[in-house]
């Protein structure tokens, strides 16, 4: 699923696997989730918008998503 | 900053799966022992200490073993656990079932085959059952 969040931890200057570390992920899902080759779970969503200051809905393309299928 | 129970939770947790080959290679060697059969429980035994002292070793380079092995589990090396013991499940009920249709083709009973089969039909529906019923 398209996502802002390698744009949102970039701005922020962290790496992935600052990003991981503060939510309790590998650096590798961090990754997964910047190339949309996993969609991470609602906890985890929820948790990355909350890091972020933002919504699911504005960090992740549910809309592009749905409309491809 | 990890806290101390944390580090101690994440060096236990890098241990727990090299220790747990390394216990069912003890298991199999006092298995074959008592079967008579020492140096195939040796021989057994050497390759699960094998396999434990690679996991140690190789947790500490891949992020991928020590994902699915250790510390650094989340919910996508959860996932991936879980579809890859699926896909596994798959291709041991498939040679369970080849078995069994071997073994009737040949005239015989279809054991032990029958009963693997039966097994993990079973497992399958009460594991349908049980997940259904939480949830």
């Amino acid at each position: 699923m398209k996502n802002t969040v390698r744009t949102l931890r970039e701005a922020r200057g962290l790496s992935q696997g600052q990003l991981g570390t503060a939510l309790r992920v590998s650096r590798q899902t961090i990754n997964a989730i910047e190339t949309e080759r996993y969609t991470p779970s609602l906890p985890l969503a929820l948790a990355l918008a909350r890091f972020f200051e933002t919504t699911v809905e504005e960090m992740f393309d549910v809309d592009g998503e749905q409309a491809r299928e | 900053m990890l806290t101390e129970s944390r580090r101690v939770s994440r060096w236990s947790a890098r241990w727990v799966m090299p220790a747990l080959v390394a216990v069912v290679g003890i298991v199999y060697l006092l298995a074959a022992t008592a079967g008579g059969r020492l140096q195939l429980g040796l021989e057994m035994f050497g390759v699960m200490a094998v396999c434990a002292i690679g996991l140690v070793l190789l947790g500490r380079r891949s992020e991928t073993i020590r994902g699915l092995a250790g510390p650094e589990r989340d919910e996508r090396f959860a996932l991936i656990d879980l579809r890859a013991t699926a896909s596994t499940a798959v291709v041991l009920i498939l040679a369970i079932l080849g078995g069994f249709v071997f073994e009737i083709a040949r005239g015989h009973s279809g054991a032990p085959y029958l009963w693997l089969g039966v097994l993990a039909g079973v497992a399958y529906l009460v594991s349908v059952a049980i997940l259904r019923w939480r949830g």
